[in-house]
C-alpha cells in the first residue's frame, strides 16, 4: 500500500444526544455529562426499559424542520451538513458552480421497515404510500444532494457500522483522484425501534448507561444523529488558504470474512485496517496522539479492539465517545470523525465516560481523566456488522 | 482513468442462471415473466415478475452451509461463484480480494420477516437471525465469509443509481491499489410487499416491458444478481470498463455513440433518456430480459461486456421507429465504446462505459 497524499477537511458538523453541533457536544463530553434514557418517540414491549441517546427536537437548528416527505435520518444528515459547510465557509449558491459529491453512511436510512405501514398491510388493510414515499425521498445521500442542489455523484455506504467511517475515506479518494472539487462525507442515522428490538434480540443492549472497556458492560445503548465532514481538493483549498482544520491522511479496511456478527476473535480484519490506514500516512504508534475506538461496550467488541490496540499501538491513549452520544450506527463514523478532528484540535481527549472498572482481559484501556494528547495525527477506528474494520487517521491542520 | 478488466460474470435473473443462459436468451424472445403472490386484504394477487432461482448455489455450497442464508444473499453468493468460475479463479488466493456490493432497497423480505417476528409475536421474540441477515450488507458479509475473500467490503445502496455509484469506488480501490482484485456485485429481490407497492403505484400495468414506449409505463419487476470479477490487467475476457460517471440529466449531455439503455418500462425515468441523449445514437435495451430493479444496469454491464467480446449487441424485438434519431443498435457491426446508460425519477444518471480490451 502506498502513501496516500492528505485531503483537507475544512468544516465539520455534528447532530447527536451530546447536543445540536460540533462545540456543543465537545461541551458535553469535556464536562463528562450524559443522559440516556428511555425511548421518548417510540416504545418496546421489553420487561426492560434499555436507555438510548436520543436528539431532543429543539436540536434541529430552525433552517431545517420536520417534514413528513423526509425521514428522520436524512433530516439529521442535512442539519449536520448544513454545519459543515457554515463551519467550512461555503454559502450552498457557491457550490451550484463545483462538482460536488455526498457520500452518507448509514442503516436506518436505506431500510424500507416502517413498522406500521407493515402492520396494517399484513392484517389485510390497504396502507398508504406515504410512508413508501418518505423512505424513496429519504435516501441521505440523494437527500442532501437535493436539499443543497449538488450535481456530483451521491453514494449512500451501507456497511452497517463502519459505514460513516468509510464514507470518509472513500470521500478522501474521490477527491484525490479527482472526481470531485469537494465532497460532504460522514454518516447519519435515526433511533428506531426496529433496530432497538433487533439488536435486543441479539441480546448485546446495556440496560444501564454504556459502559466501554469496562470490567462490568453488558453492551450497548443505541443513539442517533449525525456527523458530517467537508473535504476539498488541493486544488479548492489552494484558493482559500488557511482553511483547513484537519487533513485525512490515511484510511484503511478490511473485511474479517469470519462471522455476520462477531467479530475476529483476534482482531484480523481490524488489524490489516490498522496496518493499511497507518502505511498510507506513513505514521508509526509514536505519532498517534489518541484513538477515538469503536467501543460499543459489548463483551466481544471491547476485548477484541483493546487486544488489537494493544498489539498495533501500545501506549497510544484512547477513549470511546459512545459513552457521550450512543452507538448511532450508521452515524457513529462520521460523528466520531467529526469528535476526533475537534479533539486533535484541542490537543486534549475527555475521560472516557462509562470506563471505571479495569477488565483483567483487556490488556489496554482507555482513558479514565482528560488527557493531553500532544502530536500530529488522530485516528478513528469501526468495526462493523458482516466483519468490516475501517479506521481513518486525521492530521492537524492549519486552523489548529 | 485506471480501466478495469472484466475477467468473469455470474448473472441469474428470470433469464436462467449463468453467461450461456443470459446469451441463449438474448439471442431469441424474452423468458416470460412468472406469478409473485401478492397478498392484498384477505385476497392474493398475482403479479407478474422476473423471479430468479437459486437452486444451483447447490453447485458450490451444501445445504448446511446456506441453511441461514436468505434469497437475497443466496442470489448474491450465486452470483459471485458463478463470476469466479468463469473467470477460472474458484481456487484462486483472495487475501487481496475486495467485496463491492450495489443494491437499491437491500434483502426485502427478511427485513419484513424481521417484522413479522416483532409483530406476530411481541418484541420479547424479535429474532435475530432475520435481523443480522437483514442488514443491507449481510450479503457481502456472506460472499466475504464463504470465499474468505479478505479485502476492504463495501455495499452502496442508491436507488437506481446503485450500480455507478458503487462502481466509481471499487474503480478507485483497484486504480489505489488497495486491492489486486474486485468481486464487484448488484443484487435486489422481489418481495410481496414490493408487489403491493408497484400495484398501487402502476395499477393494472403488466407488462411486457416495452423499452422504447416513453411515455407509457409497461414495467415488470424483477429480480436477481448480476457479479463481475474485476483486475487492473491489459487483458480482459470480457474486454474493460473504461468509464463510470454519475450526475444530474441535463439536456443534450450526449450524442452519437452506442448506447444500451436501462429504459425499463417506468415512465418517471424514461423521459429522461431522450433529454440526456441527443442525434443519432446507436441504442437498444434488453430491460425485457431481466425486468426493472434498481441495479438492472448490472445486467446492461454484462450484456455490454458480452458485445464487446463478440462485436454485435443483440438484436432486440421492439418498434420500428426509435424516438427523435436514436436508430437500433443490435445486430450491427459495433462501434465502441458500449454505454451502459441508467436515469432515476429524481434527474440523475449514472453511465458506464466498455470498450474491448
Amino acid at each position: 500500500m502506498s502513501r496516500q497524499r492528505p485531503v483537507a477537511v475544512t468544516g465539520a458538523g455534528c447532530l447527536c444526544a451530546a447536543g445540536p453541533d460540533l462545540d456543543a457536544c465537545l461541551a458535553t463530553l469535556f464536562a463528562g455529562r450524559r443522559s440516556p434514557q428511555p425511548p421518548q418517540r417510540f416504545s418496546t414491549g421489553h420487561p426492560v426499559r434499555y436507555p438510548v441517546f436520543e436528539v431532543p427536537e429543539e436540536f434541529f437548528p430552525d433552517s431545517v424542520p420536520a417534514d413528513p416527505e423526509l425521514l428522520r435520518t436524512a433530516r439529521l444528515a442535512i442539519a449536520a451538513s448544513a454545519e459543515a459547510l457554515a463551519d467550512a465557509g461555503w454559502q450552498p449558491a457557491l457550490l451550484r458552480e463545483l462538482r460536488v459529491g455526498v457520500i452518507v453512511g448509514t442503516t436506518v436510512g436505506s431500510a424500507m421497515n416502517n413498522e406500521d405501514f407493515y402492520r396494517d398491510y399484513r392484517s389485510g388493510g390497504r396502507p398508504g404510500m406515504a410512508p413508501i414515499r418518505r423512505f424513496l425521498r429519504g435516501n441521505p445521500a440523494a437527500a442532501v444532494a437535493r436539499y443543497f442542489d449538488l450535481s456530483g455523484p451521491v453514494q449512500t455506504v451501507v456497511n452497517a457500522c463502519s459505514s460513516g467511517t468509510d464514507a470518509v475515506g472513500i470521500a478522501a479518494q474521490w477527491l484525490r483522484d479527482g472526481l470531485c472539487d469537494l465532497v460532504l462525507a460522514g454518516g447519519a442515522d435515526e433511533l428506531c425501534r426496529t433496530t432497538c428490538n433487533g439488536f435486543t434480540s441479539l441480546m448485546i443492549t446495556d440496560s444501564e448507561p454504556v459502559r466501554p472497556f469496562d470490567r462490568n458492560r453488558r453492551g450497548l445503548n443505541l443513539g442517533e444523529g449525525a456527523g458530517i465532514l467537508v473535504l476539498e481538493s488541493d486544488e479548492l483549498i489552494g484558493q482559500r488558504p488557511g482553511r483547513s482544520r484537519a487533513s485525512v491522511v490515511g484510511y484503511g479496511g478490511a473485511c474479517d470474512a469470519h462471522h455476520l456478527t462477531a467479530p475476529h476473535p483476534d482482531g484480523a480484519g481490524l488489524k490489516r485496517a490498522l496496518r493499511e490506514a497507518l502505511a498510507a500516512c506513513g505514521g508509526s504508534a509514536a505519532d498517534i496522539a489518541f484513538v477515538n475506538a469503536h467501543g460499543t461496550g459489548t463483551p466481544d467488541n471491547d476485548r477484541v479492539e483493546s487486544r488489537t490496540l494493544a498489539e498495533v499501538l501500545p501506549g497510544v491513549p484512547f477513549l470511546s465517545t459512545k459513552g457521550f452520544t450512543g452507538h448511532t450506527l450508521g452515524a457513529a463514523g462520521g460523528i466520531e470523525a467529526a469528535l476526533t478532528l475537534a479533539c486533535l484540535e484541542l490537543g486534549r481527549i475527555p475521560a472516557s465516560i462509562g470506563f471505571a472498572e479495569a477488565d483483567p482481559e483487556l490488556p489496554a484501556t482507555p482513558v479514565r481523566e482528560m488527557t493531553t494528547t500532544p502530536g500530529r495525527l488522530a485516528l478513528s477506528q469501526s468495526l462493523a456488522f458482516g466483519g468490516n474494520n475501517a479506521v481513518i487517521v486525521f492530521e492537524k491542520g492549519e486552523r489548529s | 482513468m485506471t480501466r478495469l478488466a472484466i475477467q468473469g460474470m455470474g448473472v441469474l435473473g428470470g433469464f436462467g442462471c449463468g453467461v450461456v443462459e443470459l446469451q441463449a436468451r438474448l439471442a431469441g424472445r424474452a423468458a416470460d415473466p412468472t406469478e409473485l403472490v401478492v397478498p392484498v386484504a384477505g385476497e392474493e394477487l398475482l403479479l407478474a415478475a422476473h423471479q430468479a432461482d437459486t437452486t444451483s448455489l447447490e453447485r458450490f455450497l451444501t445445504k448446511r452451509q446456506t441453511r441461514r442464508i436468505d434469497h437475497f444473499s443466496r442470489m448474491a453468493l450465486l452470483g459471485a461463484y458463478l463470476a469466479l468460475e468463469d473467470a477460472g479463479a474458484l481456487e484462486a488466493p483472495r487475501d487481496r480480494m475486495g467485496v463491492v456490493i450495489a443494491t437499491g432497497y437491500g434483502p426485502t423480505r427478511t427485513t419484513f420477516s424481521f417484522l413479522d417476528s416483532v409483530l406476530g409475536d411481541g418484541d420479547a421474540f424479535a429474532s435475530p437471525t432475520h435481523f443480522s441477515n437483514s442488514v443491507h450488507n449481510a450479503a457481502a458479509a456472506h460472499v466475504a465469509i464463504q470465499l474468505q475473500a479478505a479485502g476492504p467490503s463495501l455495499t452502496v445502496s442508491q436507488f437506481e443509481m446503485s450500480v455507478a455509484s458503487a462502481l466509481l469506488t471499487a474503480r478507485q480501490w483497484l486504480a489505489a491499489g488497495r486491492v489486486d482484485s474486485i468481486l464487484f456485485g448488484a443484487v435486489d429481490e422481489v418481495c410481496a410487499v414490493l408487489g403491493y407497492c408497484w400495484e398501487s403505484y402502476f395499477p393494472g400495468s403488466g407488462g411486457p416491458i416495452e423499452p422504447f414506449a416513453l411515455d407509457r409505463q409497461t414495467a415488470v419487476p424483477g429480480e436477481g444478481a448480476a457479479f463481475f470479477l474485476l483486475t487492473r490487467e491489459k487483458e480482459a475476457r470480457y474486454g474493460h470498463i473504461s468509464k463510470v460517471d454519475q450526475g444530474r440529466v441535463r439536456k443534450g449531455s450526449f450524442s452519437g455513440g452506442t448506447w444500451l439503455l436501462n429504459a425499463d418500462g417506468h415512465r418517471a425515468c424514461s423521459a429522461s433518456y431522450p433529454d440526456l441523449l441527443t442525434g443519432s445514437a446507436a441504442v437498444a435495451a434488453c430491460t425485457p430480459h431481466f425486468g426493472s430493479l434498481p441495479v438492472g444496469q448490472a445486467f446492461d454491464l454484462a450484456v455490454a461486456a458480452l458485445a464487446v467480446r463478440d462485436g454485435r449487441l443483440p438484436v432486440i424485438s421492439g418498434p420500428d421507429d426509435l424516438p427523435g434519431d436514436w436508430r437500433p443498435a443490435g445486430g450491427q457491426a459495433l462501434e465502441e465504446p458500449v454505454t451502459c446508460l441508467k436515469c432515476d425519477g429524481d434527474g440523475r444518471f449514472g453511465l458506464i462505459e466498455v470498450e474491448r480490451s
